[in-house]
């Protein structure tokens, strides 16, 4: 989610496109674990397609304004599961999620009640990996209180958890987070705690939890940096991804950072787990990733002709040429 | 109005086809499912964990079967489905259905909350659910959808839609069809249900197609020819001057299927493909069919 920055003249000036990395990374698979594509637009789909995003899931969260009845929630977790699936599928991209009640609105507590009531129904359908993203924003008492509730539901239901941390006293929020998890009975190894940095990180890692970073402008965590994480501590545990959202963020956060990571001279193998194998194992412990699936939602055959015109099977979008001034 | 909808036949034909495409663990586990009777909670949690269950693999399915399926059920085909798939339908068509509002409620719920596989089940499964004319206005819902997969569910092999929806329901599907690219010539009853408001929508469609430059499939056609009038007919001749084969055996069948007089002149100025039609060499099937090969070429 964006947060203010100091703002300068450079900083607004328009940049030009370089895309000449993509080569670097040709051929390399990459799977965001942490992208909210119902904020995107259908180029982010096509672009991320191009740069070899096979998978990504994307996390139940906050809409940028509060919700104010459990209709919208409902629409919402169904959407997930519906609509943006599809819509990913048409551009050859595999479409997970985790459903979860996000830190923000749990504190209105009357609505909350009722999002707990149908979180059952959503928690087991296909293709849901996890509860997330869930855990702590200002660490109030009704924060804590869903935050319990859900790590039961994600116990009972057998799925990993996707913790969101929070912005602002951050280290102490990641600390207490992983705390209740443990005073819950949770495997550590079925935890996924979101957003770190160079200060959380560490006592992640040394409790047994996997530990993901955000590739996110101005708030998070930039991909130098984080090119730095994987080559001082190595890739055990450790994912990426870009929590693409409404705000001002980067889709292909993820192969960008791969293809600077292999400017650094970091080896393939290691690239790979943290951009992809890693969160794979992590989630997979779901029972509903399979990697096949991936290559069946791109065998869409867009060789098809009819009148000399191509057409599409299975719901596959055409591409449009965005140079061109010309719309057909 | 169908009395072979949930009719017992067509039950055990596909307990049987279900049967031979699971494990006897998995078929005790669903058996297990409808048998309970406290209701929607155990069955939604059934119908949600099929995959889980089953797997997604194609199923198997005896020529026979297939054969007996399409007369039990009027023309159901289920040879392109998944296990979870045919499973999910079973389950559906097993559900108790004694206390109709509460059988109405359970399933309005799944599909309020259904995820894309879970939607396709449930609209390739109206045609087995009791009461059928309870759920036309659902039936029409999803066409108003644009996921593709749930759309196909509705309109391709399912013989519902024809069954129970109102004409302007009906209109909308085909439309839509053409719309979306479907393989319109897996709607059943698309013949059966022409009617002139139709044919004069498609034909409006084909013009804009046309003003667009852009292609219009031939089977928009298929519907019309019954209707073919002065409004219509200069379409039919266009069509008939094409340089593609496709259009003007299009435009010969169409004439074939009016009483339309201009439109039987036309016809007889075909007279290659006139005689492929008198002796059955060509319809809007197999003229369907050419087209597919084409496309898959």
């Amino acid at each position: 989610m964006c947060c203010s920055n100091n703002i300068t003249e450079k900083g607004l000036q328009p940049g030009t496109p370089d895309k000449s990395y993509l080569d670097r990374i040709k051929g390399m698979q990459f799977f965001d674990p942490h992208i909210h594509m119902s904020s995107r637009t259908t180029d982010d789909y096509e672009a991320m397609a191009d740069a070899g995003i096979v998978a990504v899931i994307e996390p139940a969260f906050w809409l940028g304004q509060p919700r104010t009845g459990i209709d919208t929630f409902r629409d919402y977790y169904s959407s997930l599961i519906g609509w943006e699936r599809f819509r990913s599928s048409q551009f050859g991209i595999k479409h997970y999620c985790t459903i979860g009640l996000n830190s923000r609105e749990a504190n209105n507590e009357a609505l909350a009640e009722q999002v707990m009531e149908i979180l059952p129904l959503f928690v087991y359908k296909e293709g849901v990996v996890g509860v997330g993203e869930i855990g702590f924003d200002d660490q109030t008492p009704a924060e804590e209180k869903y935050y319990r509730l859900q790590l039961g539901l994600a116990k009972e239901a057998g799925l990993p958890v996707q913790i969101h941390t929070p912005h602002r006293d951050k280290k102490r929020g990641t600390t207490r987070s992983m705390d209740i998890a443990l005073e819950h009975g949770l495997d550590p190894a079925m935890v996924i705690v979101d957003h770190n940095n160079e200060e959380t990180m560490k006592e992640v890692l040394d409790r047994g939890f996997w530990a993901a970073f955000t590739i996110y402008p101005f708030t998070k965590m930039g991909n130098e940096r984080m090119a730095g994480i994987v080559k001082q501590y190595g890739t055990e545990r450790i994912m990426i991804n870009s929590a693409a959202d409404w705000g001002i963020s980067d889709p292909l956060a993820v192969p960008k950072t791969a293809a600077l990571m292999k400017d650094m001279g970091i080896s393939d193998a290691d690239i790979r787990m943290v951009t992809y194998q890693n969160a794979i194992t992590a989630f997979a412990q779901s029972g509903q990733i399979d990697e096949s699936d991936f290559t069946t939602v791109k065998n869409i055959d867009q060789s098809l002709k009819f009148s000399g015109n191509t057409i599409l099977r299975g719901g596959q979008q055409l591409r449009t040429d965005k140079s061109s001034i010309i719309i057909r | 109005m169908m009395s072979h909808y949930q009719s017992e036949a067509l039950k055990i034909l596909l307990s049987a086809i279900v049967r031979q495409n699971v494990t006897p663990e998995v078929w005790n586990w669903l058996n297990d499912k409808v048998s309970q009777t406290d209701g929607s909670r155990q069955f939604n949690i059934a119908f949600v964990s099929v995959p889980r269950k089953t797997g997604k693999s194609l199923i198997g399915v005896t020529e026979e079967q297939e054969s007996a399926l399409r007369k039990e059920g009027a023309g159901l085909t289920i040879a392109s489905w998944t296990i979870d798939r045919l499973c999910r339908v079973w389950l559906l068509a097993m559900l108790n259905s004694a206390d109709k509002a509460r059988y109405f409620q359970t399933i309005e719920n799944l599909f309020l909350t259904a995820e894309v596989g879970e939607l396709v089940a449930l609209y390739s499964a109206l045609p087995v659910l009791a009461y059928p004319e309870m759920w036309s206005k659902r039936c029409a819902e999803g066409v108003r959808s644009n996921i593709g997969a749930a759309l196909e569910a509705i309109m391709c092999n399912n013989p519902y839609p024809a069954a129970y929806l109102n004409e302007q329901a009906w209109n909308q599907l085909v439309l839509k069809a053409f719309f979306t690219e479907k393989p319109v010539e897996q709607i059943i009853g698309l013949d059966e249900r022409a009617n002139p408001d139709l044919a004069k929508t498609l034909s409006d469609y084909a013009h804009e197609r046309w003003a667009a430059k852009r292609p219009v499939n031939p089977q928009i056609w298929r519907c019309t020819g019954k209707f073919i009038n002065a409004d219509i007919f200069p379409d039919i001749e266009r069509l008939a001057s094409s340089e593609h084969d496709f259009e003007r055996e299009a435009a010969a069948l169409a004439c074939s299927d009016s009483h339309y007089p201009p439109a039987q002149e036309l016809l007889n100025k075909m007279p290659g493909i006139k005689s492929s039609i008198t002796s059955g060499e060509l319809n809007w099937n197999i003229l369907a069919e050419k087209i597919k090969n084409h496309v898959l070429q």
